[in-house]
């Protein structure tokens, strides 16, 4: 059993984007089971920067599942945005899931923007002045949305797609400072109470590729600014036959991609 | 010889520098998350890169505009998007 994954996030359409992703989009059919799309997939997050999306990522002929992110709330427009891209088939994910009947099993894809916060011994806590409990409460609840999602799919492999990240691992380049804005533990958590594969984010633009969570669970930052392409590709399964390996890496086995 | 900028004159660099990222940010013709300021004895450097050339122009153009006495030097690049050469597997 053999599921293939491309993923990216932080694309940040506008129209002066549109068309460069195309090319090496258009060359997904029959290469993978699905394209996921860890937020950020605008610049204002504005109804026409969404079209702007759904041209570039619409009409694949691969299912392309996406959560959004801080920028794609930036003008007060979502259920534009998600309706522009829902009309270009493209599923949003908000605290829920879907499956994907792939010919090498069934993916379960649950997704949640998530939150900052921060990550264990350096978080912020829900005590204090409302704004301070309230931006905790929106970390919690948005974890929890996660958590119920990736335990109520029914699949063979389990991913779970957010903005934020679950890790600092994957944060890796980004000012220590910031950390607490660029995601929290409570999505690590969330992960990890699932028989969750693979945890795909976005949002840290300096931060690193490879992580794992508390629990083991791979962690990718598939931001466009880390991984300096159109999309990753992983494979999720049976290990591959060692001669198809071009290499070994920490993070996994790394073959061509053609 | 090394030249050194006078503290004495115009806001602290350290103030200007956060305007600076602040702006990045906020200004609707930006918003660019992911650029960082970096003071160097002769210029605040903006590091990071864009979905386009287009972003980075204008992006120079707004600091040179909101900060017309601040030497600013770029190395902002525009990210590649080119299609994958390999895959990962994960166990």
């Amino acid at each position: 059993m053999v599921i293939r994954i491309a993923a990216v996030g932080d694309v940040h359409l506008d129209e002066d984007v549109v068309g460069r992703f195309r090319p090496a989009l258009e060359q997904l059919p029959g290469s993978v089971d699905a394209l996921l799309l860890a937020g950020d997939l605008t610049r204002h997050g504005t109804e026409a920067e969404a079209r702007c999306v759904a041209q570039e990522f619409g009409g694949l002929g691969v299912p392309v599942i996406a959560v959004l992110g801080n920028h794609d709330h930036q003008c007060d427009q979502v259920p534009q945005v998600v309706g522009t891209l829902e009309e270009a088939g493209i599923t949003v994910l908000e605290g829920d899931g879907v499956v994907l009947d792939c010919p090498g099993g069934r993916l379960g894809v649950a997704g949640v923007k998530g939150f900052g916060g921060g990550f264990a011994g350096r978080c912020a806590s829900d005590f204090g002045e409302p704004e301070m409990k309230a931006f905790v409460r929106t970390t919690t609840e948005s974890a929890d949305r996660l958590s119920e999602a990736l335990r109520s799919l029914d699949c063979d492999v389990l991913v779970a797609l957010t903005h934020y990240a679950p890790v600092p691992d994957t944060l890796a380049g980004e000012p220590l400072e910031i950390y607490p804005f660029l995601g929290c533990y409570q999505l690590g958590q969330a992960v990890d109470a699932a028989p969750t594969a693979l945890a795909l984010h976005g949002h840290a633009h300096h931060g690193s590729e490879r992580g794992t969570t508390p629990g083991g669970v791979r962690v990718r930052n598939v931001a466009h600014p880390v991984i300096k392409q159109a999309y990753s590709v992983f494979q999720l399964g049976d290990h591959l036959d060692q001669s198809e390996v071009s290499g070994v890496a920490a993070g996994g086995i790394q073959q061509p991609w053609s | 010889m090394t030249a050194h900028l006078d503290s004495g004159a115009g806001p602290p660099d350290e103030y200007v520098e956060a305007e600076i990222h602040r702006l990045l940010t906020e200004d609707p013709a930006v918003a660019e998350q992911g650029i960082t300021v970096v003071r160097t004895e002769r210029a605040l450097v903006l590091h990071g890169e864009v979905e386009s050339a287009h972003r980075r122009e204008e992006i120079l153009r707004r600091v040179a505009d909101r900060f017309p006495d601040v030497p600013i030097s770029s190395d902002i690049g525009v990210i590649r998007a080119q299609a994958p050469t390999e895959i990962e597997q994960l166990p």
